[in-house]
């Protein structure tokens, strides 16, 4: 359904699309890597459940407290899984990577209020590198991808993706067509 | 004197407390929730997507759901 590695997806689009400029892959981190934000929202969603066996270790009677502040406490309990929920998709949907014919796009989200968009040309790109390190990893085969580009330009870094070595060809592949085609248009008389 | 920590629970002082800082933590959650719309218009326009309509409408119904809860809240503590 929110697939992480999709080439020429359709109905996406981004901030900054050129005129024709076609998305040819759209990267997300693997979906495993969701399980930071799911493993604590399961956690929490259970606690309600173990805090009268904690009352009463601790030797403490609160049933003189009224029931309306124990529903209300639920409810705050669950719009906080909700929150770790939504946050946490919101945050794996929208950092992506985008490569199209011109560009590679890195988008951030840092924090709720704060975006990053690196944009680096693909014929900029003289490098592409990657790795894969640890038994998630290896099980699910996602890993980092690092792309070098040329001059003082940071490079872009393709964190948790799913093939990165298909990705890091891909990126590659189409990094040489267009230095190919840019190497034959030079060439051609004018 | 020692004092047992159930008579803490069954002062009135210990509920008005209670209460506002539930109230509190609620409106806090409710500001919350405003900056999570602010934030998915904001993921949207930078990466337009089928489900972008879907999410703007969810954010609209959590804030209105923390705002009416807030009200239910200083009603029924």
């Amino acid at each position: 359904m929110f697939p992480a590695y999709v080439e020429n997806p359709n109905n996406c689009r981004f901030e900054g699309q050129d005129e024709g400029e076609k998305v040819l892959l759209l990267l997300r981190a693997h979906p495993i890597t969701n399980l930071a934000w799911i493993i604590p929202a399961i956690l929490l969603s259970f606690a309600p459940f173990s805090i009268p066996g904690i009352l009463k270790f601790l030797n403490l009677d609160i049933s003189s407290i009224p029931q309306s502040f124990e529903i209300v406490f639920l409810i705050i309990n669950y719009l906080l899984v909700g929150v770790i929920v939504f946050e946490g998709f919101l945050n794996w949907y929208f950092n992506v990577y985008i490569v199209t014919d011109k560009n590679i796009i890195d988008v951030d989200f840092h924090s709720i209020l704060f975006k990053n968009i690196d944009t680096a040309p693909l014929r900029n790109i003289e490098d592409t590198s990657a790795s894969m390190g640890g038994l998630l990893s290896s099980i699910f085969e996602y890993g980092n991808v690092i792309v070098q580009t040329a001059g003082t330009s940071e490079n872009i870094k393709l964190e948790s993706v799913p093939k990165p070595h298909i990705v890091a060809d891909f990126i590659l592949d189409h990094t040489h067509k267009i230095h190919t085609k840019g190497g034959i248009n030079a060439n051609q008389p004018h | 004197m020692p004092t047992n920590p159930t008579d803490i629970f069954n002062s009135e002082a210990f509920l008005v407390t209670l209460k506002a800082a539930v109230l509190l933590i609620l409106i806090f959650y409710a500001i919350f929730s405003l900056i999570i719309i602010r934030q998915v218009n904001l993921m949207s326009k930078t990466l337009i997507t089928a489900i972008s309509p879907t999410l703007k409408i969810l954010t609209l119904i959590h804030a209105f759901f923390t705002i009416v809860l807030i009200v239910v809240a200083w009603g029924i503590l």
